[in-house]
């Protein structure tokens, strides 16, 4: 995981150094490589609008542990105020990324 | 022979000409592309409405990725007379969402099509394909540092323009009128044919996203809520950032008060004074877009009293009205605008302006100077938290922007909302001459008695408000039959002499809007 994402960063900083266009050569690339690039950029540009601590539409699910699967069924399925996604919106491979990032975020304080 | 364990099928479709379609679209598309397993299709049928889930399952969904495959795919809906809905980015919630119009049509999903064509910063206009989010929009115009801004609606982030302007949906800056921001659009019809409008013919033309009409018969807003058409690429215009961005609120604390507001209102939203879509926020929208709810107040049934609103407004600072506006331009612009506007308020003697300073990163006052400044957020999805339980259906009828009309409109809703244990969670969007009055009908559908109230609530509203001469601007796919009566006969039959012309065998979304040729008799 992290081997390829500093390859990741590697090409981009190439391209970057090459080419005049290169934060929309860049961000094409990661896009390329997978559907959301990472689990973190899936989480600050889908989940996190909801579930970030600070927003709070829906419950934290950072440092959680939350199983793949639960988190895979609850995207596919929805659940009541939240919308299901699509895999042409969100892919397995997605799921599963951001599943691997959220376990590495620090569990939510408690509340007060 | 295709494998199927969803056991939905197109409306008149038998199963082996299903299968053979199937077939053909694995070959045009490639097997990943075709789904007919029920498991992944279950995310296209997440509906908030007042309906089963079967009501809208699809038979299978496609995605598709170019013109050519579009255009292949209505090839085989022809060949084998299958019914498709196509999406965009689906996310049409209490609209429908991405569920089709009726059980068993298949779902033309153009999520994954989703280019970037082109954004203009001297002519300020942007092209693009079906699957942009305004997510994606907003990330490439601030890492490249654009000088422009998105108007978007409130699941902004991934929500997108092609799917919400064909529903003509609205945002919140000046050019929050999404459809008539528009220029260009590219539709493949039903018989494969690939039409740009506008300009857009023109072989060498650079002025498709420049000037609307084109020339002879315009038909942009005959593609918008109809089904003649898939659009598969569109244009619009982009409002260039402005040196200053100045929101703020105005709080009004009695429900008769919107008399006031509105006529007040009017003038500065039509000499431009004021150029954004303000929102006039009821209670219980301001609630919910800031996080409370309802159980954090009241767990009994029904609707919530009106001694619980006011203390809801003694406790918070929320008005029964909460007001959001903004002005764009140069300081000194904004200034003389701020004085003008300031000046009307105090002469009228209500209303507790609250600018950005004194709001700080506050919510509801964030979401909504975001929502104006052309910020993505989903602070809004909060009102699906009220009751909970992802029951929601847009209620939207058009008024003049006069104070009596709207408070005429509000007492209505509201009555017939208590009758049926519900809410009245509501916002006026308020253009010069017209609102649109947003209401949003909530209720918990993990409870077959509630959401059959809300069913009956739905329709009792329509009914009402048409009486007075009311219609909605928009409406979820279980009532666009019902909606597309409120209308008129000629208007229908006109609607369905274009359908039968440009899509004899009805395979494009039957239904959507009320057009469909295996169901409508001519009044």
């Amino acid at each position: 995981m992290s081997d390829s994402l500093s390859g990741k960063a590697a090409k981009r900083v190439l391209v970057a150094s090459v080419l005049p266009f290169a934060l929309l050569a860049a961000s094409t690339l990661a896009q390329d490589d997978s559907q959301w690039g990472s689990g973190k950029n899936l989480y600050d540009k889908i989940c996190g609008h909801c579930h970030d601590p600070k927003v709070g539409v829906g419950p934290v699910i950072a440092g959680r542990d939350l199983p793949e699967d639960y988190v895979r069924f609850i995207v596919r399925n929805g659940f009541n105020a939240m919308p299901a996604f699509p895999a042409s919106y969100i892919d397995d491979e997605s799921i599963a990324q951001v599943t691997e990032y959220l376990s590495t975020l620090p569990a939510p304080a408690a509340r007060p | 022979m295709p494998e199927q364990n969803n056991a939905v099928l197109p409306r008149g479709v038998v199963q082996e000409e299903f299968d053979k379609a199937v077939e053909k679209f694995r070959v045009l598309l490639g097997k990943e592309s075709v789904l007919v397993k029920a498991d992944q299709l279950l995310p296209y049928n997440k509906i908030m409405l007042s309906v089963e889930n079967a009501a809208h399952a699809p038979s299978a969904a496609l995605t598709a990725t170019t013109v050519e495959q579009v255009q292949g795919v209505v090839r085989i809906c022809n060949e084998h007379k299958i019914p498709i809905w196509t999406i965009s980015t689906g996310r049409n919630f209490g609209y429908g969402s991405a569920a089709p119009s009726q059980r068993g049509q298949v779902i033309l999903d153009l999520k994954k099509m989703n280019k970037i064509i082109k954004i203009d910063t001297d002519m300020c206009y942007a092209l693009v394909e079906p699957g942009v989010t305004y997510g994606q929009l907003y990330d490439h115009i601030e890492e490249n540092n654009l000088p422009v801004m998105l108007s978007f609606s409130a699941p902004s982030a991934i929500a997108g323009p092609v799917g919400n302007t064909m529903d003509r949906g609205v945002g919140y800056t000046p050019y929050g009128e999404h459809f008539m921001m528009q220029c260009g659009m590219e539709v493949v019809l039903a018989n494969g044919d690939v039409y740009r409008t506008g300009m857009g013919g023109v072989k060498g033309s650079n002025t498709w996203q420049i000037f609307k009409w084109g020339y002879g018969p315009t038909l942009d807003g005959m593609f918008t809520q109809a089904n003649y058409g898939i659009t598969t690429k569109m244009g619009f215009w982009l409002m260039p950032k402005p040196p200053v961005f100045k929101p703020f609120e105005v709080i009004f604390q009695s429900e008769e008060d919107i008399v006031e507001i509105v006529d007040l209102l009017r003038p500065l939203r039509m000499s431009g004074t004021i150029p954004n879509s303000v929102v006039i926020a009821s209670t219980l929208w301001e609630a919910g877009s800031a996080h409370l709810r309802r159980s954090d107040y009241i767990t009994e049934p029904g609707h919530t009293p009106d001694s619980v609103i006011k203390q809801m407004q003694k406790d918070t600072g929320m008005g029964a009205w909460n007001l959001y506006a903004a002005l764009y331009g140069t300081q000194e612009q904004v200034d003389v605008n701020w004085k003008i506007v300031t000046d009307a308020f105090k002469r009228l003697g209500k209303g507790r302006i609250v600018t950005q300073e004194e709001a700080g990163d506050k919510q509801p006052f964030k979401y909504r100077a975001e929502l104006m400044s052309g910020v993505p957020n989903l602070q809004e999805f909060g009102l699906y938290n009220w009751r909970g339980g992802g029951g929601s259906m847009w209620f939207a009828p058009v008024s003049e922007a006069r104070g009596s009309e709207c408070e005429k409109q509000a007492r209505m809703a509201k009555r017939i909302l208590h009758k049926h244990g519900l809410d009245y969670v509501a916002e006026f969007i308020v253009a010069p001459r017209d609102m649109h009055h947003v209401i949003d009908v909530l209720f918990d559908r993990t409870n077959a008695e509630e959401t059959r109230r809300a069913d009956a609530c739905f329709n009792e509203l329509l009914d009402e408000f048409e009486k007075e001469g009311y219609a909605v601007y928009r409406v979820n796919t279980r009532f666009q039959e019902r909606v597309a009566r409120s209308y008129g006969p000629v208007k229908r039959d006109v609607e369905h002499a274009i359908k039968r012309a440009l899509d004899p065998n009805n395979i494009l979304a039957p239904g959507r809007s009320g057009i469909n040729l295996d169901t409508y008799k001519k009044a």
